[in-house]
């Protein structure tokens, strides 16, 4: 019991202080790790994989008029399972390190891109002006949008 | 012949003989998978015959709504031959318009709360079941309203129905009443247990639970895709989010016959025997917790936190890897994480034995635990008891072993089995189970092959197809199973979290006992209550009487004027 006792102390003294000084002093996540999601405006078309794929259907695509897609990101309620980064065909999101997203107004969680497209001479639907075709063939819209919006 | 065909062809054989023309179709959708529609009127007969005389193990029930198929519900007891590795389907169709069924409780007491929770989500009735209360929808539920019918929608909010009261057992004569819950006071968890107690010894129990509805099972059926449901599924559990979530894609797998390729099933299998270790590392410390013996918790925290880090670099977070999809894995382990995961396991294996040998020779803890809430092997076996309190008490059952899946064909398990029953063993098993676990993480990563990690899928996941699928979680086994539909989602999908069967037996447990062992007893059990009660009712802020009011609770909780 007392040789018990003794074991318990050594292993209690021999690890010493373990508690990080987070946050007083910066902790940076493993590499990989997968944070806040961040945006790239300039290389998003607008194709939408992103939403198709969300499991917690963070991201909503409108089409507000013939020249402009509206993707809105509700992002307080992402999961950081990273699937939409997964998809991009053209690398516009990816997951950062960020992890302190903690805030007071839900408002701060929301992100907003305007995509300026071209419009359809047939459907009157937008697109982005080179190729879309063949961007549309790419990985993000192969999922299927599972019966939502 | 297998094993497992003989097996099938035996029990095929014996219910047809027992049943006669009650067994309507028998079908092997997959070479495990053994599935029997007999006639709802055979079901308690057939169900017998399953249990006593060919010894299987009542798995879960699931209730189907299948009347825009064929018109009826579909009722499916699933049970397990364990040594003959085989799954069993008891199919048995009931009409929309007679929505009764023989309960099957008198001849399997472990079916008792399944069949209670297929009364309340799909409204078919166990004629004859020993005790049917309402078991997961909330009290303020209204009557009538099942909510894993498919015309109901997912977001439904009926009225609370008024003056309706918790389902309570009265106490036997001369008992008074000792409350433990709604939020357990150890486990901060919610759990409502109410002892019957004559001094302070516990003559009976009453439980009433299933307070963490989330809607997960009708969510998954209405609102997801197969390719999101891992995710949803992840959340089941806090701890074991990888288990549900790599039961789930096994099953869909299974359904669909999609291979899933080597090395996927080698790093599936390391990731399981991770969070085990991590898990039972995490239980041990709660159990001292509970018997106030904090050093413990200190410790194995301490020690269990590393490979947290770990986790967090192989796979992107500590928790809920998001590394499972249909058809294998998102993330590979690369070699340089490879080495890191030994150095790591080397690390917490030598710190756990160091406190393995320190506990055991410390009076402490083994004077709370010792012939404490005993689980005789008998009541294991009729209430279904999983994992390690099965194990402990003489029962060597373990999905690794008897229903192989990811790498476990090629990485043999030994299993831990004590035949006492009590609290102290259900200790030493898992301390036995975590340093298997490092030992079979080592072998996987030594066996592990080369090559892809995700198999690319091109077909449509056919519709009307049945996929069962066991894990092995720390906690006991995890059930899931999956009938496919249209829709690129499940028709029903059907999750059993091992802390189901578990919690059952605590009545058995706790018997006899005096009230301070109560916490230490259900802590033994490791429960999981959010696991156990991932299920169907959408649920909303319940009607009883309280200070703020619910439009209050919801002001405060989603904050004024927010987005959704």
């Amino acid at each position: 019991m007392l040789l018990a006792k003794l074991r318990e102390a050594w292993i209690c003294l021999k690890a010493g202080r373990v508690t990080l000084p987070y946050p007083f002093a910066p902790h940076d996540p493993a590499e990989g790790f997968r944070g806040k999601i961040t945006l790239d405006p300039d290389l998003c078309f607008g194709c939408g994989g992103c939403a198709n794929v969300c499991p917690a259907g963070v991201i909503v695509v409108k089409d507000t008029d013939q020249h402009t897609r509206l993707l809105e990101f509700f992002w307080r309620r992402c999961t950081y399972c990273g699937r939409c980064e997964e998809v991009c065909p053209e690398d516009a999101i990816t997951l950062s390190q960020q992890f302190e997203t903690a805030t007071n107004a839900p408002e701060d969680m929301f992100m907003r891109l305007e995509v300026f497209m071209g419009p359809c001479q047939r459907c009157g639907r937008c697109f982005t002006p080179p190729t879309p075709l063949e961007r549309m063939m790419r990985t993000g819209f192969r999922d299927g949008n599972g019966g939502r919006a | 012949m297998t094993i497992t065909q003989a097996a099938a062809t035996r029990t095929v054989d014996l219910v047809r003989e027992r049943v006669g023309a009650g067994l309507v179709a028998a079908t092997q959708p997959h070479a495990d998978t053994l599935r029997l529609q007999v006639d709802k009127r055979s079901v308690r007969a057939a169900a017998g015959t399953l249990a006593d005389e060919l010894g299987a193990r009542f798995m879960i029930t699931t209730g189907i709504d299948r009347r825009e198929l064929d018109g009826g519900f579909g009722i499916v007891h699933l049970f397990s031959l364990d040594r003959e590795h085989l799954f069993v389907l008891l199919d048995c169709a009931v009409a929309a318009d007679d929505e009764h069924i023989d309960s099957i409780t008198p001849v399997v007491p472990g079916a008792n709360w399944a069949e209670r929770e297929f009364r309340d989500s799909v409204g078919v009735h166990p004629e004859g079941h020993p005790d049917p209360r309402r078991l997961l929808l909330a009290d303020d539920w209204p009557d009538g309203v099942w909510p894993l019918r498919r015309d109901v929608p997912y977001n439904l909010q009926p009225p609370p129905a008024e003056g309706m009261r918790p389902p309570l057992r009265e106490p036997p004569a001369g008992a008074s009443v000792v409350t433990m819950g709604p939020f357990f006071p150890v486990l901060e968890e919610p759990s409502q247990w109410r002892l019957f107690v004559e001094g302070e010894t516990i003559v009976g129990c009453d439980y009433r639970g299933f307070y963490n509805h989330r809607g997960i099972e009708k969510l998954g059926e209405a609102v997801l895709t197969y390719n999101e449901i891992p995710y949803l599924a992840e959340r089941i559990c806090g701890i074991c989010g990888f288990i549900h979530s790599t039961c789930y894609c096994q099953a869909v797998e299974k359904a669909a016959g999609i291979e899933v390729p080597r090395r996927a099933r080698f790093i599936r299998t390391i990731m399981l025997e991770m969070e085990r270790v991590h898990s039972h590392l995490l239980w041990l410390g709660i159990a001292g917790h509970i018997v106030g013996f904090d050093t413990v918790l200190m410790q194995t925290w301490r020690i269990r936190e590393p490979l947290m880090w770990l986790s967090e670099e192989i796979s992107g977070n500590r928790k809920t890897y998001g590394m499972n999809t249909i058809g294998g894995l998102r993330r590979d382990i690369p070699p340089d994480l490879a080495s890191k995961t030994l150095n790591v396991l080397a690390e917490v294996e030598r710190e756990s034995l160091a406190v393995r040998d320190a506990i055991v020779g410390d009076g402490t803890l083994m004077a709370r635990t010792k012939d404490v809430g005993v689980l005789t092997n008998q009541t294991a076996r009729s209430v279904c008891v999983v994992g390690p309190p099965a194990r402990a008490s003489g029962v060597p059952i373990d999905a690794r072993v008897d229903h192989p899946y990811a790498a476990y064909d090629e990485v043999a398990v030994r299993i831990a089995v004590h035949q006492e029953g009590d609290t102290w063993a259900r200790v030493l098993v898992r301390v036995e189970e975590l340093l298997e676990s490092i030992r079979l993480i080592r072998e996987a990563l030594a066996a592990m092959p080369e090559g892809p990690v995700l198999a690319e899928i091109r077909d449509e996941i056919p519709p009307g197809r049945v996929g069962v699928s066991v894990v092995e979680a720390p906690r006991g086994e995890a059930v899931h199973m999956v009938e496919t539909g249209g829709d690129n989602r499940p028709y029903r999908w059907r999750v059993r979290a091992p802390t189901y069967p578990n919690l059952q037996a605590m009545p058995a447990m706790i018997t006899g006992a005096a009230i301070a062992d109560v916490p230490i007893t259900l802590g033994s059990l490791d429960p999981c209550f959010s696991c156990t009660e991932r299920v169907e009712a959408v649920d909303v802020a319940s009607g009883c009487v309280r200070v703020y009011s619910r439009a209050d609770l919801l002001r405060i909780s989603r904050g004024a004027g927010a987005k959704p």
